[in-house]
């Protein structure tokens, strides 16, 4: 008797399973594909300079480079309604916990793009008293874009290659 | 005269409100401003620099003297050439070393290019904080003309590393000569056109004219340089002063103006672009043949002694204090950078201003924190 229930109750949780399997095929898909389409044409990053990178933010975001073509746009002043961080350069130990602040204080999802030699390794001033090397001990890093600066080609394609990792983000509510 | 930080405030008094501009900020990158307000008012403003201080000078010391150039360029990527200008200027004084003519005038047409690029970006942001959106879309693209050009000469698109100690490192091609020609002819048509849409224009003239006033007495008096000392009608320009290099062979005029204010601030660095195109132009024309740099070698040895060097860079006088122990790195290394000293004003322009004025006189003093930290 007990069993038979047991089997009855089983039998009842597989097919829940199954609902919830052809709900998450039905409707989950599409609704996590268009809000990840939806989030990765409109990245709005933070306006943090942190070093001698921002010149070439600067020129990709001008007219001839024109970063705004592939959904990124200008940098914002608030930081509650920006999704991305482009580390440009060096972060010092004087600016190391604003930036971990800034990135805390911004709403899920969002991302970061470490910029620039020194915003991954430390570059040329791996040996500098007062800078760290690479950012990645205190933020996570999406997208590496190397170079010292970078061209501005450079970050489109890091920023061409967030979108491709946005496109296929796993879950609706972001990491 | 007194000084802004000496204005007395307290802030125990209920109406004044202290604020942090900063590091965040769409008008401050890098660089914070504590300000203390009364209403719309600002009664005190104290500038925090520092955020990019990468330790540049300690540097110097564990790295030779060519070691040196790639870093040397870093804290001013708008205006690599001149920075690294004063710095081959200083080693080749230690050295005794005398450059040929050819090297002597690509340097000076590598530090006008510079001059142009770094003034372009300065008045595409003053364009930004003034509203103005027109003037960034403009400079931002037509910088990169000039960019484009540094970049056929020197290999590289920002970083030029192009002046080295004992001359410049590779000669200039002979297409760049011609595309140097045509960009000075298409160029100065083009200023005209951001005379008649930025500087002429009554919403520029509303926003910024008589917005952070700095007097000639002021200027003296906190030691300003470069644009921020001619706008206010001091002829300061190191290229006349004391020519280095082959300045003293080209004919150019130093602008300067009398109002001290934000639109002449802005109105300078145009100016300056003028005479620049003229330097590059009679530079490219009348480029002598011969070798452009001297064989030094990858570790050269430089004799004991110190030196003192100076240029004319876009943003003001750089300078470069060297000692050498006779050892193959400097011993001290001292950079003196316009911007620095430009900030000691800002205090006392940011005194009984708007808050709406705050960017636009931040700006107008043409100040780059990666250069000022070092």
């Amino acid at each position: 008797m007990v069993v038979a229930e047991r089997q009855k109750a089983g039998t009842f949780q597989v097919l829940v399973g199954k609902i919830d399997e052809v709900l998450q095929y039905a409707i989950g898909d599409p609704l996590r594909y268009l809000a990840n389409w939806g989030r990765l044409y409109s990245l709005w990053p933070v306006h943090l300079e942190t070093a001698c990178c921002s010149v070439e933010v600067g020129a990709a975001a001008g007219s001839r480079f024109d970063i705004e073509r592939f959904g990124t746009l200008e940098a914002f002043g608030s930081l509650r309604a920006c999704d991305l961080i482009i580390v440009m350069g060096t972060v010092t130990r004087k600016l190391a916990p604003r930036l971990k602040l800034i990135y805390d204080q911004m709403a899920e999802p969002k991302w970061v793009i470490a910029m620039g030699a020194c915003s991954i390794t430390g570059g040329l001033y791996f040996d500098s008293y007062n800078v760290l090397r690479g950012i990645d001990d205190i933020i996570p890093v999406d997208v590496y874009v190397p170079g010292c600066p970078p061209r501005a080609e450079a970050l489109i394609q890091g920023i061409v290659l967030l979108q491709e990792k946005i496109r296929r983000m796993p879950t609706l509510s972001g990491r | 005269m007194k000084m802004a930080l000496e204005t007395e405030y307290s802030p125990d008094a209920d109406r004044i409100m202290a604020v942090s501009l900063g590091p965040q900020h769409p008008g401050a990158g890098h660089f914070r401003i504590r300000l203390w307000l009364d209403g719309d008012y600002v009664v005190k403003a104290l500038p925090d620099a520092g955020y990019v201080h990468r330790g540049e000078e300690k540097m110097g010391e564990y790295r030779n003297y060519i070691q040196n150039v790639p870093h040397l360029e870093r804290p001013v990527i708008l205006d690599s050439s001149n920075i690294l200008f004063a710095y081959s200027l200083g080693v080749d004084e230690l050295m005794n070393s005398k450059i040929p003519s050819r090297g002597q005038y690509l340097r000076v047409i590598m530090s006008e290019i510079n001059r142009i690029i770094s003034h372009m970006y300065f008045i595409a942001i003053q364009g930004l904080f003034l509203g103005h959106t027109t003037m960034i879309t403009w400079c931002m693209g037509d910088r990169d003309f000039w960019i484009d050009l540094g970049e056929r000469i020197a290999g590289a698109r920002v970083t030029f590393a192009y002046i080295i100690p004992g001359g410049v490192r590779n000669d200039i091609p002979e297409f760049a000569i011609e595309k140097g020609l045509r960009t000075c002819d298409w160029f100065e048509k083009r200023m005209d056109e951001y005379e008649k849409i930025f500087y002429d224009n009554p919403m520029v003239h509303q926003r910024s004219d008589g917005v952070g006033v700095l007097s000639r007495e002021e200027a003296v008096a906190f030691g300003a340089t470069g644009t921020v000392a001619r706008a206010s009608g001091l002829a300061l320009d190191v290229r006349k002063d004391e020519p280095y290099s082959s300045y003293q062979d080209f004919e150019f005029k130093t602008p300067v103006l009398t109002q001290g204010d934000s639109w002449a601030r802005a109105y300078v660095a145009l100016l300056d672009m003028r005479e620049s195109v003229k330097i590059i132009r009679q530079a490219l024309k009348r480029l002598p043949q011969g070798p452009v740099r001297l064989k030094l070698g990858p570790q050269p040895r430089v004799p004991a002694g110190e030196a003192y060097s100076r240029t004319e860079a876009a943003r003001g006088e750089m300078s470069y204090y060297i000692v050498s122990d006779g050892s193959p790195r400097p011993y001290r290394l001292k950079i003196g950078v316009p911007s620095a000293k430009n900030l000691r004003a800002l205090p006392h322009l940011l005194r009984n201003v708007h808050v709406a004025d705050i960017p636009v006189i931040y700006w107008s003093l043409n100040y780059w924190p990666v250069e000022a930290d070092r």
